[in-house]
């Protein structure tokens, strides 16, 4: 039995936005390890993007996916360098916490543009290569709390809650064309994104992850590599049968609500 | 006598036909011992040929398996059958308690079984369990009410039993198949009809390969995942 992947992988290129840090950037290297190429996004290069690009043999592709004419340049330079766009894989995601009447508007939108808009433009500019092959996988990390809601976190919950909608959409109209979309909903991840949660609590990130743990059935916050270890599901021969679904990795804090 | 291999082990119900013995073959296929039960005699390590509604009977074959192992890391139910096309004013009491008894009664003496094996390997530990339901059971049908109600009742089974068991790392999930090709479904069953497979968005009925496949993803890598639900369904129910 293999210990580093229970899956076979399908190949090809795969393009993970997000990927400088956290769950995209364990997806990524999830996804190579499986014998995928993968292009790798985040809104600008930091240096992380282009180092974890050449560890893995992939390419970086910094862009701010928010912007309208980014998807279409992106999905053409990586077509052009590495290959086509087999499996995409949404998880950029812009996050910021307040009451719902304190939110400044740009913030709450900026929510929105990047991870449900960003990610429909950018699925636009995929489904044509894929419809072209007959093949595709897109899978998009949606949240929790796009499930079950959260408190102060209305424009997070909502821009996750339309990728869900998204997913389901995408899972009947795209699926008799041989391209399979589905959606994981993590709900409390060990990744950089909790010092958000933990400002928006005034709390320290180590009591943050407490108070979470209380929250989940399983006492665990979820790992990024067991998240990458659902997308390597989701991309690959195993899940063939799966369309339009929404895992939720989440320790069973939702049980399969969404 | 326990064999001397550090292989895990799988007990599993149903598996002498379809998404059983698919779970079977592909478990076998990855290096793991298995132990089937069913009425028939299985393709497995250790065949017992028991029908799930025997709580005893259960119970001595999963300790078997757990004496010849020295383990059990998942327990897979997926013993069932499956009667269509009665209205719900014509399924008669012995059909309904004899669908309970199956689907229901099946999975629960399967889990009081393996359960103590599982608990006994301390905490942090181990133990997957996966209850086969159905997409059915997700949407409601018509025309085969006892058996839609019987894998309703696994589904709030298992979010129960995953919340109780979620701190011993005992996982407890259900796979929910769309329309499978396996014998449960009659050649002339509505769910083979092309019209609607059409309405598919797979356009096809699912393998009972592709849900043993999604069995093994939470066996081997499902740590996350208490409570779950997965549907490998082909679109029928999004």
């Amino acid at each position: 039995m293999s210990e580093r992947t229970g899956q076979d992988a399908i190949g090809g290129v795969a393009l993970v936005t997000g990927a400088a840090q956290g769950l995209g950037h364990a997806t990524a290297l999830r996804l190579a390890a499986d014998g995928y190429t993968v292009a790798v996004n985040d809104i600008a290069d930091d240096g992380r993007l282009s180092e974890l690009a050449k560890r893995i043999g992939g390419m970086p592709v910094p862009a701010d996916i928010s912007d309208p004419a980014a998807g279409p340049d992106l999905v053409e330079a990586i077509a052009s360098q590495i290959g086509p766009v087999r499996v995409l894989v949404a998880n950029a995601a812009a996050m910021a916490m307040s009451p719902f009447l304190d939110a400044d508007p740009g913030v709450w939108w900026r929510q929105i543009d990047v991870n449900l808009s960003g990610h429909f433009r950018l699925i636009q500019a995929v489904v044509p290569g894929m419809r072209a092959a007959g093949h595709g996988r897109i899978v998009i990390i949606a949240s929790g709390w796009g499930v079950i809601g959260h408190p102060n976190a209305t424009a997070y919950a909502a821009s996750k809650a339309g990728l869900i909608a998204l997913t389901k959409g995408l899972g009947r109209e795209l699926g008799p064309q041989g391209i399979l979309t589905n959606a994981i909903a993590p709900a409390y991840m060990d990744t950089e994104q909790l010092l958000v949660d933990a400002d928006d609590a005034g709390i320290s990130l180590d009591e943050m992850r407490q108070r979470y743990r209380d929250l989940i059935p399983t006492r665990q916050l979820a790992s990024p590599q067991d998240v990458a270890a659902a997308v390597a599901f989701l991309a690959g021969p195993a899940s063939s049968a799966v369309i339009g679904q929404i895992l939720q990795p989440s320790g069973g804090v939702t049980r399969t609500r969404a | 006598m326990s064999d001397d291999s550090d292989a895990p082990a799988a007990v599993i119900t149903g598996a002498a036909s379809g998404i059983g013995a698919a779970c079977a073959a592909l478990l076998r296929g990855k290096g793991w011992r298995t132990a089937g039960i069913d009425l028939a005699e299985s393709d497995t390590d250790l065949p017992a040929t028991v029908d799930v509604t025997d709580r005893a009977g259960v119970a001595a074959a999963v300790d078997a398996a757990a004496q010849r192992f020295g383990r059990i890391d998942l327990a897979v139910s997926a013993a069932g059958y499956y009667e269509e096309g009665i209205d719900v004013a014509e399924i008669t009491r012995e059909q309904w308690d004899r669908m309970l008894a199956v689907i229901l009664g099946g999975t629960v003496h399967t889990c009081s079984a393996v359960l103590p094996h599982m608990l006994a390997r301390g905490p942090g530990g181990q133990g997957v369990i996966v209850a086969i339901s159905s997409e059915l059971a997700l949407a409601g049908s018509a025309t085969d009410l006892h058996y839609v109600a019987a894998k309703g009742a696994v589904l709030g089974f298992v979010k129960s039993l995953a919340v109780e068991m979620a701190p011993t790392g005992i996982r407890v999930n259900a796979v929910a198949p769309g329309p499978t090709d396996t014998p449960l479904l009659a050649s002339d069953s509505l769910w083979r009809r092309p019209d609607y497979l059409a309405t598919l968005p797979l356009g096809r009925l699912v393998t009972p390969a592709e849900i043993a496949s999604s069995v093994y993803y939470l066996a081997t890598e499902g740590a996350l995942y208490c409570g779950e639900v997965l549907s490998p369904n082909a679109g029928a129910v999004i």
